[in-house]
């Protein structure tokens, strides 16, 4: 049994070796597909969302707004328009995605005491950028608010720091513990390494079997005496190697480059590494072991990977996700896999913390590699 | 003398298509058995039934003596198979493709060594063992595959058209390593649909539609065909033979360069009258004589006869 495995797996390490295109692809990239999903990611947030300004009073105080504006990295003031109408044409063509107006008489309502007024007109096909842009106007606003409140207070004899308090007796103390810099990237690491491991082994192992159908070389094996179990733990073993290299390699651009902490609970880290691997080969097996070609294989694979994408809590927590389609979430390792290593990275959990985690992996792998060689047929019936 | 192949009523369908319909075959130990017959009439189908790679639908087989419903892994052990499609890895060397399939038989170590030169010398593939298997002509990939199939000494071969598509040469050299093995005791299950190389078999079976439609050694199925056979020299050919396709009595008409042959149910009756008719059509005959047929004349004849009993064209 053992014999045959290594046999099987020289022969598949043998073939993988001379393809050497393939070969140096598959050491490449996952480097690569980790450096520019990381970098797509290392921000987070939206940034210099594009404005315009329309002011049209023109006064000491609307300019005042304006130039508070201009400190928000969230917002890019384009320019200054002429008129209302230049505004919302520049809005409807999708040029901007929000515009401030401030609107004549501003600074007269607020020195008479009536209600003044900043209007905002914003694009809400683009609903990350209109909640941002919002935020900001608020902002400045209780700014403006509260200094003129002080001067306000001020003209009346009462200190500014008094005043200050005054307006604003209650103050919100923040303590972020674990990810203090609230880095998204920090967040969203172990979803890349996830995706990228996953997307190399589903789509490597998924073919192997079906590569053999299509070539008749597997007729050739059927008819001698090897059994499924050593064929299939004969594929894998060679895969298994270079996902090894691969997981090397990730979690090196994850911490050189993107600082992310892998080194604090390494062991750890690599455990769930080597097992979410071991699990997605299984799962490729499977996929090749119950496909007709190639063709049908990487069809599989990709209807597979994308749902996972989107439902594994990759990119953003699964509790986005709405209850009703949630239990799908948990069909996946990688929901598994994204959960503990934030847990083990982020918080620096132990083994204690993420047994659970683990042993699912594990569950998920025998699982998947038993089906695997149960769905492939020496005979066809 | 031992069976070393035997199936009874042996059947497989595929959806509605019935490939292979109660074939009763039997193969002596150590003999070279052909399996004749147009594309489609259920050699490989059949084949695949005795290597195991296929669950037969109806009927039994025994294969070395083991049952191939029951005992397929056993009789994977004692037997070779060499599929009709090239089935070896084109990316690893010849040498590589044979210690595969050797260490795939359960050789180990020294003996899996030895078979593996052995081999190597017996295909005369040594001085090609590292090239790549894809860099091989047609004609050697062939002989590599035969190779690979015997590579563990098996008992018994099975070869899916191990000459299709070779030229002359190399299927002399096919053949030789046939015998070769036949020599060796081993017993040989072959399927071709070249007559000439049944000519060479001890025994064939004739396929079509999935059943045996006649089988024997090669003069005892030409000492059996049940028609007669006329050799017609004759000018212009076509026309001739157009004339004699109308004559009451003639089953079949095949040309031959400039020859007819021509099948009907009584030589003696028929040859006078063919004679006369053709003279009177203004055809020059030169010779009209009885002739013993080949066995390309024993397939035409059996094929027609099978078609006609299931209704024919």
């Amino acid at each position: 049994m053992l014999a045959v495995i290594g046999h099987v797996a020289r022969k598949e390490a043998r073939q993988i070796l001379r393809d050497r295109r393939t070969f140096v692809l598959l050491l490449v990239m996952p480097i690569v597909l980790t450096f520019l999903f990381g970098k797509a990611l290392e921000t987070g947030g939206l940034r210099q969302i594009p404005s315009v300004i329309f002011n049209q009073d023109g006064s000491p105080e609307s300019n005042a707004i304006v130039t508070a504006f201009s400190t928000y990295d969230e917002v890019q003031i384009e320019r200054e328009v002429g008129t209302l109408q230049e505004a919302q044409d520049l809005l409807a063509q999708g040029k901007i995605k929000a515009a401030i107006v401030i609107p004549q008489g501003f600074m007269k309502q607020i020195e008479t005491g009536e209600e003044a007024q900043l209007q905002l007109l914003l694009d809400g096909t683009d609903n990350n950028s209109a909640p941002i842009v919002e935020g900001v106007a608020q902002q400045v606003i209780q700014r403006y608010n509260a200094e003129r409140a002080v001067k306000g207070l001020w003209a009346r004899g009462v200190r500014p720091d008094r005043g200050q308090r005054l307006i604003q007796p209650v103050f919100v103390q923040t303590e972020i513990r674990y990810n203090p810099g609230l880095r998204y990237l920090s967040y969203v690491m172990p979803g890349v390494i996830g995706l990228t491991l996953q997307l190399l082994t589903v789509m490597l192992m998924a073919v192997s079997i079906t590569r053999e159908r299509e070539k008749g070389t597997l007729d050739q094996l059927m008819a001698s005496p090897i059994t499924r179990s050593e064929l299939i733990l004969g594929k894998l073993l060679p895969y298994f190697g270079i996902s090894l290299l691969n997981v090397v390699t990730i979690l090196f651009v994850a911490d050189r480059w993107f600082n992310v902490p892998v080194r604090e609970r390494l062991p750890l880290l690599l455990a769930f590494c080597v097992l979410f691997v071991l699990t997605s080969l299984a799962t490729g097996l499977l996929i090749s072991a119950v496909s007709r070609s190639q063709f049908q294989a990487i069809q599989i694979a990709v209807f597979y990977i994308l749902p996972v994408f989107m439902l594994s809590g990759a990119y953003a927590p699964i509790e986005a996700i709405p209850q009703a389609i949630r239990p799908i979430s948990y069909l996946f390792p990688l929901m598994y896999f994204c959960r503990a290593v934030r847990a083990v990275t982020l918080r620096g959990a132990g083994l204690l913390l993420v047994w659970k985690d683990l042993a699912i992996l594990g569950g998920f792998f025998l699982v998947f590699l038993y089906w695997a060689v149960l769905s492939f047929k020496k005979r066809v019936a | 003398m031992t069976l070393a192949i035997e199936t009874t009523n042996l059947s497989r369908r595929f959806g509605p298509v019935t490939a292979v319909a109660g074939l009763n075959l039997t193969v002596r130990t150590g003999e070279i058995f052909g399996f004749l017959g147009p594309n489609g009439a259920g050699k490989t189908t059949t084949i695949r039934m005795l290597c195991g790679l296929l669950l037969p639908s109806e009927g039994s087989a025994r294969v070395a003596g083991l049952d191939v419903a029951t005992e397929a892994e056993s009789i994977k052990r004692l037997v070779g198979y060499m599929p009709q499609r090239f089935s070896l890895y084109g990316d690893l060397t010849v040498e590589e493709n044979l210690d595969f399939f050797a260490g795939v038989y359960r050789l180990s170590g020294q003996e899996r060594r030895r078979q593996v030169l052995e081999t190597l010398a017996r295909v005369r593939l040594t001085e090609r063992r590292r090239d790549l298997t894809d860099h091989l002509s047609g004609g050697l990939k062939q002989r590599l595959a035969l190779g690979c199939a015997m590579v563990h000494s098996p008992a018994i071969l099975f070869l899916d058209e191990p000459t299709a598509g070779a030229d002359p040469p190399s299927r002399q050299r096919i053949w030789d390593l046939l015998y070769e093995a036949a020599a060796e005791g081993r017993t040989i299950l072959v399927t071709t649909h070249y007559v000439e190389e049944a000519e060479r078999c001890q025994t064939i079976g004739f396929m079509h539609r999935g059943r045996f439609i006649g089988a024997g050694s090669p003069e005892q199925c030409k000492a059996d065909m049940a028609e007669d056979l006329l050799e017609v020299d004759a000018l212009p050919v076509m026309e001739a033979a157009a004339v004699a396709r109308g004559l009451e009595g003639v089953t079949g008409v095949s040309i031959y360069g400039h020859t007819l042959r021509v099948f009907s149910k009584s030589a003696a009756h028929l040859r006078q009258h063919l004679h006369e008719i053709l003279t009177a059509r203004g055809i020059a005959v030169k010779s009209i004589r009885a002739v013993a047929p080949t066995l390309e004349d024993v397939f035409m004849s059996l094929t027609r006869d099978a078609s006609d009993g299931n209704g024919g064209r």
